[in-house]
């Protein structure tokens, strides 16, 4: 194996979900391997994380052609950036499993499979028809769980999804090929390697702007930015739990970490150029979700809402242009994800409990689940940014770095996280701690299986709250790399 | 290599041809036995064209006898292959279909043979008028072939609405061989390249009438704008194995001939046709996009998508003025949908062989529990029609838009994508019905049979697709063709063309 672990990471999912589909047909079963592929997978790259040397350079590369005529590549290899996500991956998704332990078929195990598979190869390949392979690959188990397993008008949100989310990824499509036969025609041979199309010198600031774009349609449907953002309201209030879970903790993320890893070192200037303009749609987004969360009354709609809030804000960091933005923004992606996955899962049990999601509806939950109540209530303040936890740490460098970039920008954002904090709060005190008037609410609390699935979670948001050292040393190198070599403005610190 | 070598595939199949013919006067042979006695010659031919299959050659054989009307070059060849694989994958799927079906006869595999032979021998044409009878024996035979189905009284509509229109576009391509002919006095193909390039083109006035006449015909037998419209009736009157064998089959062998003149022939003339091409393509993506997002019956669907899929096809068509390897995307193109659409199609044959109903989108409801195996093979095809990573039809695409763009059509292929995406929403729609909804009750009492040759047949093309589109990669040490090899085929194949 040696040097092709990661490719041993991407595949390993699916091949253990083609061998489950066709050999067994016990739920429990399936369930079981599967959990076990992944403790596999989280021990491999918690090996990789160990071995990993603090510098900007790709590591455990691997680089074999792949379709020849066109210098397609097989090309994996992992930097600071992606194995902070990969390593959010890699813990977020086995205890995710314990939170949806029962009651599942073997289809949504197969499938949760299929998508891990889907985001890693997405996540760690360097080639972009590489990563638009797996880009489009990952929203198809996506697409069959919430058909299957959705409530509401499914298929209608289904066939929504998939079409828009496709619309974007063709568009980005469109721009791979032409970045592709621009290469062809400066160099004269074909590659797709992001690297290589990095020295395409011909481009005129017309079609570089376009090009940005199309890439752009693709990255902020998936994340979702404003104004393409209508696909997700009905989605997570019709998806099942698991496909909410990986599409707003894992598969929004990969959007952010796809404009960081391709945008920027493809289009350097038009990024800059336009930085103001996402800075400012970013911090918009985090206002009008952040208002509209507040109005909702059914709880996923509003978790959808506050979660598209909270990626705004961190697109802003993102093209705020230094180091305490873009450091901030990524530190927010992981510290969003524990925070959103576990409130979409704590969600879920709330619901298959109570049959209940309507936040007028709840209420004394408190009382009935105490240890429920106690993590909900952790993850909820390190999802507002309540010092001590890592959501704070996140929120307070992204404040840093749009106020660097901007002073009225930095003071609007600084006040406007304040919104965030209301409607959270807000919810919490009605759906849960309120007493309901009428009879209790039947709810048993966590059982010992999902305490232990979110335990890590927990040490997380605290550990990485109050000591950041150690998560930062790992993709500082790349940030620092990122803006003096491809940006050239230099590092702020 | 002997000269006899090369016309053994074209003649084995004339042979299978009338051979079915005699047997099918015996009420007794089966149509077990047509399909086995018709698999076996198709087999020998196979064999017959596999065997210099790869090498660069071009021969003209026989000359004193043929007066080079023909030629076998490894483009041909490559044709060939693709016409005769696509044939028995055709009746190979449908051997449920025909069995269950009173109204095919021994006859119909007579007649699909004939079809084939026309389609091979069009091919091979290397003279306008050869290329003409070679179309009609093929479309001949078509036409027969839609009218099969006397259960159907949509049959008139469609064999009579086919044979008029073909017939009539027919006489378009004869005046534009006369026309080619009075100016050039020759129908030759490479005795015409000569005289282009050696005349100015304000001498060519009636040749460039000549070519627009046979274009006319080229975009009919394809069924791109504006000769679009008998499609979906004929498509719908015709057996669905008929369909299948016109979507499929057919398709490739006009672009066989199509493709070889406009290459070969008229490539000086590009500029002339572009403008027409142009507006030709935009208005067959948008009509086929709306006619296929109408359709409430599955078989109607695919006809109208394929309608988009000539789009795409055309696509790369008019890039070939631009750039040759554009010529190659449009082979590998029709190789993924060939190998698709005998997939999509047969497998509704399969699927309809025992009930009479299961045509639309609300028959196809709860599919995945009923028979989940084949619900799957129909999501692979789905996915290939549609482009999905990991099916042979997104690296189709992944060449035709490349060759585009790099042509300089970069309008075009953003407008062929926003088509791309409006297909997800009606493939999707059905892979949705299939697995999204609970079946209906009335056919639960049913009993399906599906170990049998249909459903292999059907496993081996979705095996096939997948392959293409990933399996090659992944399982890189088996050694037969990957996707690299059947591209270096392609392009031995296009540049034999040019070999002199």
């Amino acid at each position: 194996m040696g040097t092709d672990i990661l490719s041993f990471i991407i595949f390993l999912p699916a091949f253990v979900a083609f061998i489950l589909m066709i050999s067994t047909t016990k739920v429990e079963d399936v369930r079981n391997i599967a959990f076990i592929t992944t403790i596999i997978i989280l021990v491999l790259v918690l090996k990789i994380y160990l071995n990993y040397e603090s510098n900007s350079d790709m590591q455990f590369v691997t680089n074999v052609p792949w379709i020849l005529n066109y210098g397609i590549n097989y090309y994996i290899g992992v930097d600071g950036f992606s194995l902070t996500i990969l390593m959010m991956i890699a813990i977020l998704i086995p205890t995710s499993y314990l939170l949806l332990w029962d009651g599942r078929t073997k289809g949504y195990w197969i499938n949760m499979l299929l998508v891990q598979t889907g985001v890693t190869g997405a996540l760690l390949s360097l080639d972009v028809i590489l990563f638009y392979f797996f880009w489009e690959v990952m929203l198809l188990p996506v697409f069959l769980m919430i058909g299957n397993f959705g409530s509401g008008n499914k298929i209608f949100t289904t066939i929504k999804v998939t079409v828009y989310t496709m619309f974007g990824s063709l568009m980005m499509f469109v721009a791979i090929i032409y970045l592709g036969v621009a290469y062809f025609e400066e160099f004269g041979v074909w590659s797709f390697q992001y690297s290589d199309l990095t020295q395409i010198t011909t481009f005129s600031y017309q079609e570089k702007f376009w090009l940005f774009l199309a890439f752009l349609t693709a990255f902020a449907i998936k994340i979702p930015l404003f104004p393409f953002h209508t696909w997700i309201m009905e989605t997570y209030k019709n998806a099942p739990t698991g496909a909410v879970f990986l599409l707003s903790s894992i598969m929004a993320k990969l959007g952010i970490y796809a404009v960081v890893r391709f945008m920027i070192p493809l289009f350097p200037d038009i990024y800059i150029q336009f930085s103001s303009w996402f800075v400012f749609i970013g911090l918009f987004g985090l206002i009008y979700f952040g208002i509209a969360a507040l109005m909702q009354d059914d709880i996923k709609r509003m978790f959808a809402y506050s979660s598209a809030s909270h990626l705004s804000f961190i697109a802003a960091g993102i093209f705020s242009l230094n180091e305490y933005g873009i450091g901030g923004a990524l530190y927010l992606v992981i510290a969003h994800a524990i925070a959103t996955g576990a409130l979409f899962l704590l969600i879920g049990v709330l619901y298959d409990q109570t049959g209940l999601k309507t936040i007028k509806d709840l209420g004394g939950i408190a009382k009935q689940a105490p240890i429920f109540t106690l993590i909900f209530a952790i993850m909820l303040f390190a999802n507002v940014g309540l010092p001590g936890t890592n959501g704070f740490v996140a929120e307070l460098l992204i404040i840093f770095g749009v106020y660097e970039f901007n002073h009225i920008m930095g003071y609007i954002s600084a006040v406007t996280v304040l919104v965030a904090a209301s409607f959270m709060l807000w919810m919490f005190q009605r759906a849960i701690l309120q007493k309901k008037e009428g009879p209790a609410l039947k709810m048993r609390d966590l059982k010992v299986k999902e305490i232990i699935g979110l335990a890590p979670w927990v040490i997380l948001v605290f550990l990485m709250g109050v000591y950041p050292e150690p998560f930062m040393d790992k993709f500082e190198p790349s940030i620092t790399h990122y803006l003096t070599d491809i940006l050239h403005i230099g590092a702020t610190k | 290599m002997m000269e006899i070598m090369n016309i053994l595939p074209v003649l084995t199949v004339l042979i299978g041809a009338l051979v079915l013919m005699f047997l099918s006067m015996y009420d007794r042979f089966s149509i077990k036995n047509h399909i086995i006695v018709s698999t076996l010659f198709l087999l020998l031919a196979l064999g017959f064209s596999i065997y210099p299959a790869g090498e660069s050659f071009t021969l003209l054989p026989y000359s004193e006898y043929l007066y080079d009307l023909l030629i076998f070059d490894t483009y041909a060849n490559f044709f060939n292959m693709a016409l005769i694989t696509g044939t028995l994958l055709v009746i190979l799927i449908g051997e449920h279909y025909a069995q269950e079906r009173s109204f095919i006869k021994g006859e119909f595999y007579s007649i699909l043979m004939f079809s084939l032979f026309g389609m091979m021998l069009l091919a091979n044409a290397n003279e306008l008028i050869t290329a003409y009878i070679a179309l009609e024996i093929a479309s001949f035979a078509v036409y027969i072939l839609v009218g099969f189905n006397t259960d159907n009284e949509k049959r008139i509509e469609a064999i009579f609405k086919y044979l008029v229109l073909g017939a009539f576009i027919g006489a378009f391509y004869l005046l534009g061989v006369v026309l080619i002919f009075g100016a050039t006095s020759t129908t030759h193909l490479g005795e015409l390249a000569t005289f282009i390039a050696s005349h100015e083109n304000s001498e060519l006035t009636l040749v460039y009438i000549g070519i627009t006449l046979i274009l006319f015909t080229f975009i009919f037998k394809i069924a791109a704008f504006p000769f679009q419209s008998w499609v979906l009736d004929v498509y719908r009157g015709a057996p669905i194995l008929v369909t299948a064998f016109m979507a499929s089959v057919f398709k490739v062998a006009i672009f066989s001939f199509f493709l070889r003149a406009f290459l070969q022939t008229f490539p000086s003339m590009q500029d002339f046709w572009d403008p027409i091409l142009t507006i030709l393509i935009l208005f067959t993506l948008t009509l086929g996009t709306w006619l296929a997002l109408t359709q409430k019956i599955v078989k109607r669907m695919l006809a109208a998508s394929s309608i988009v899929h000539t789009g795409y096809l055309l696509l790369a068509f008019i890039a070939v003025g631009e750039n040759i390897q554009s010529a190659y995307s449009i082979l590998f193109y029709l190789i993924s949908y060939l190998l698709t659409a005998i997939g999509a199609f047969g497998l509704v044959s399969h699927i309809i062989a025992q009930t009479r109903v299961r045509v639309t989108y609300d028959d196809f409801k709860g599919l995945a529990q009923e028979r989940p195996f084949l619900a799957a093979m129909m999501t692979i095809f789905l996915f290939s029609l549609a482009g999905i990573p990991s099916t042979i039809g997104f690296i189709a695409k992944l060449y035709v838009f490349t060759e585009a763009i790099s042509a300089g059509y970069i309008y075009l292929a953003i407008y062929a994508i926003l088509a791309t995406c409006v297909s997800i929403y009606y493939y999707f729609k059905l892979i949705a019905m299939m697995y999204f909804y609970p079946k209906n009750k009335q056919f639960e009492e049913e009993a399906f049979d599906d170990s049998r040759i249909s459903t292999y047949a059907i496993a081996l093309v979705a095996i096939l697709i997948v392959w293409g589109g990933i399996g090659s990669a992944v399982l890189f040490f088996i050694p037969i063709p990957s996707i690299d090899g059947i591209f270096d085929l392609v392009k031995v194949s296009v540049e034999s063309l040019f070999l002199k």
